[in-house]
């Protein structure tokens, strides 16, 4: 059930669905992108999550989790123009020369999300990583090898974190290189 | 009271001061290694207080530069910091920090001032930061329910929305504060603080007639109101009263908004004491056991009981204070203080309560560790996050207070 007040998460994913078939996977990545560094500018520089050390950070809980697994009831799997979005900026991180920059992505809003912390990270005089991801419904990990690389660590590392959590970063310090 | 080993505790307690402070300024809640390695602008305040208070005006100012220059683009100041000052938090707004920072600049501009005000007064630093403080008090009023007059908060002192999402009376109070500091900074530089004047007024006054119960004769804990906009509140989904006895009960007299001999706090304080006094090992829990969230075990607060020695210092009531201050100079473990204390049995109980419940998180297996190594677990006792840099700030400001009061040459 929804009621009036609870209508705005609901209505972006949606949104989300109808930016798709209206201007394209790509587009879409550039409007939630675009949004989400609006909204780091508001907040200013940071880095949201715990910290298992000075350079890795991680969400036990999953950014609009509930949300989502709401969402995925209504519609049993992911819509198709979800997973459009997806493969499109799996195939632009294959494009990329800077392909760590980009989100280990296991849910349409991660775009988003990665955008949002990517910015807030850069105010802070950072860059900011991804190393891997797992969806609010748990069955999805997706990690980001070339990130994990540049951090020093491996796949296993990451995935022992995300036992315990949703979004595994990674913190650059640029002055200490 | 064993004045010797008070005067031991409290030159701990300015060292630990001193040697928590990063380099950069912000001081920590406790000890890179420990459990809070971050800085939480409401530990952080109470330690420039604290600074204020044995005379660290250096440490205080440093301070004071790290939280000021790491406030957030809309006038907020977050809920932790890294030593960087970047926002690292990871709880929702707590705007009583937005209140607290106002209240200990405040603070330390007066001692800068002290006797000769006017010629001393540290006018060079407000005027600097003059533009941090006006976006902190409008990001306070920003959050004021015109309905009500009081400021929404989702978190407050505890942390804890459960009892603290509404309209909060330590964060109200924090604010409150904040602003009339605020308003008496800015009229140092000549400025038109008016309107902040009439807002802080306004919201004074909800504080001591909306948060206090005539029948109770006391103060009340929070109005709990989901959405700040909610209008009328009174079809929030949320709205209802918290009158449950909370130690921060006493903020309007700690926050000096009303006097410690206004009958209100006195009522308040006697309440606190009979509901919150722990019968078993002494000391001032922070609110009933009921509530269900005691991390470590349920029992007394060192900077809670700190807070209301100084009621019973402030009234002239030695035998009370003495009472209050001497339990936490006892509790001392090498003239060190944790968080809170709690017993054997009170641990286990939570322990169980937590695991059952599925609710124990992995990063307290490291607070369940410290807890059974600490030399203390084999008298009966559960130290918990031992040393904790806020308790030892406010034992600095209320063994100043009673020996000003009580000892002084």
């Amino acid at each position: 059930m929804i009621r009036l007040e609870n209508l705005l998460p609901r209505a972006f994913l949606t949104g989300i669905m109808k930016m798709v078939d209206m201007a394209g996977s790509l587009e879409t990545i550039y409007w939630m992108q675009s949004i989400g560094k609006e909204l780091a500018d508001i907040e200013g520089p940071g880095f949201e999550g715990a910290r298992a050390d000075s350079d890795i950070v991680y969400l036990p809980i999953s950014p609009f989790g509930n949300e989502v697994v709401e969402f995925s009831k209504i519609y049993e799997e992911n819509p198709a123009q979800f997973n459009s979005v997806i493969s499109t900026m799996s195939k632009l991180k294959g494009e990329s020369d800077a392909p760590w920059e980009f989100p280990a992505m296991s849910h349409v809003l991660d775009v988003l999300q990665h955008s949002y912390n990517q910015k807030r990270a850069e105010l802070a005089g950072t860059r900011l990583y991804n190393l891997g991801s797992k969806s609010p419904l748990g069955d999805v990990i997706q990690y980001n090898d070339e990130a994990i690389e540049r951090a020093g660590l491996t796949k296993q590392d990451v995935a022992v974190m995300l036992e315990k959590a949703f979004f595994v970063y990674f913190i650059e310090h640029p002055e200490k290189e | 009271m064993n004045l010797i080993e008070a005067e031991r505790l409290y030159e701990n307690s300015v060292r630990i001061l001193k040697r928590n402070q990063h380099e950069n300024g912000g001081f920590y809640a406790s000890p890179p290694g420990t459990r809070y390695p971050f800085i939480y602008p409401r530990d952080h305040s109470i330690c420039i207080y604290g600074a204020v208070e044995a005379g660290l005006m250096n440490e205080a100012r440093k301070g004071l530069e790290f939280i000021l220059s790491s406030q957030k683009p809309l006038g907020e100041f977050s809920q932790r910091y890294d030593v960087d000052g970047n926002d690292a938090s990871y709880k929702e707004l707590q705007i009583d920090g937005n209140g607290l920072v106002l209240f200990v600049l405040g603070k330390y501009f007066k001692a800068t001032g002290g006797s000769f005000f006017e010629e001393m007064a540290d006018k060079a630093f407000i005027s600097k930061y003059w533009e941090t403080i006006e976006k902190a008090v409008q990001f306070i009023l920003m959050n004021k329910n015109e309905e009500v007059d009081l400021i929404h908060t989702i978190n407050s002192i505890h942390e804890y929305p459960a009892y603290e999402h509404g309209f909060e009376i330590y964060a109200n109070c924090a604010c409150c504060a904040g602003i009339y500091a605020a308003i008496d900074m800015g009229k140092a530089l000549e400025k038109d603080v008016s309107a902040w004047e009439e807002q802080a007024d306004i919201i004074k006054r909800a504080i001591l007639t909306r948060l206090y119960s005539p029948r109770r004769r006391s103060f009340v804990k929070c109005i709990r109101v989901k959405d700040k906009n909610s209008k009328p509140i009174g079809y929030d989904s949320f709205a209802s009263m918290v009158h449950d006895i909370d130690a921060v009960e006493y903020a309007p007299a700690y926050f000096e908004l009303i006097s410690d001999y206004d009958i209100k706090t006195m009522s308040t304080v006697r309440r606190i004491h009979q509901e919150l006094w722990d019968s078993e090992i002494g000391g001032l829990n922070r609110y009933p056991e009921y509530w269900g969230r005691n991390n470590g075990g349920y029992g007394p607060w060192c900077h809670f009981t700190c807070q209301l020695a100084n009621h019973h210092t402030e009234t002239n009531n030695q035998d009370m204070a003495e009472l209050y201050l001497d339990w936490v100079v006892n509790m001392a473990h090498d003239y060190t203080l944790p968080e809170h204390i709690s017993t054997i049995e009170r641990f286990e109980l939570w322990l169980e309560d937590y695991t059952n419940a599925r609710i124990l998180r992995d990063s307290k297996v490291k607070l369940i560790d410290d807890i059974r190594a600490h030399p203390r677990w084999q008298d009966g006792l559960a130290y918990v996050t031992i040393p904790l840099i806020w308790p030892h700030a406010e034992y600095i400001i209320s063994y100043r207070k009673y020996m000003g009061k009580f000892h002084s040459a």
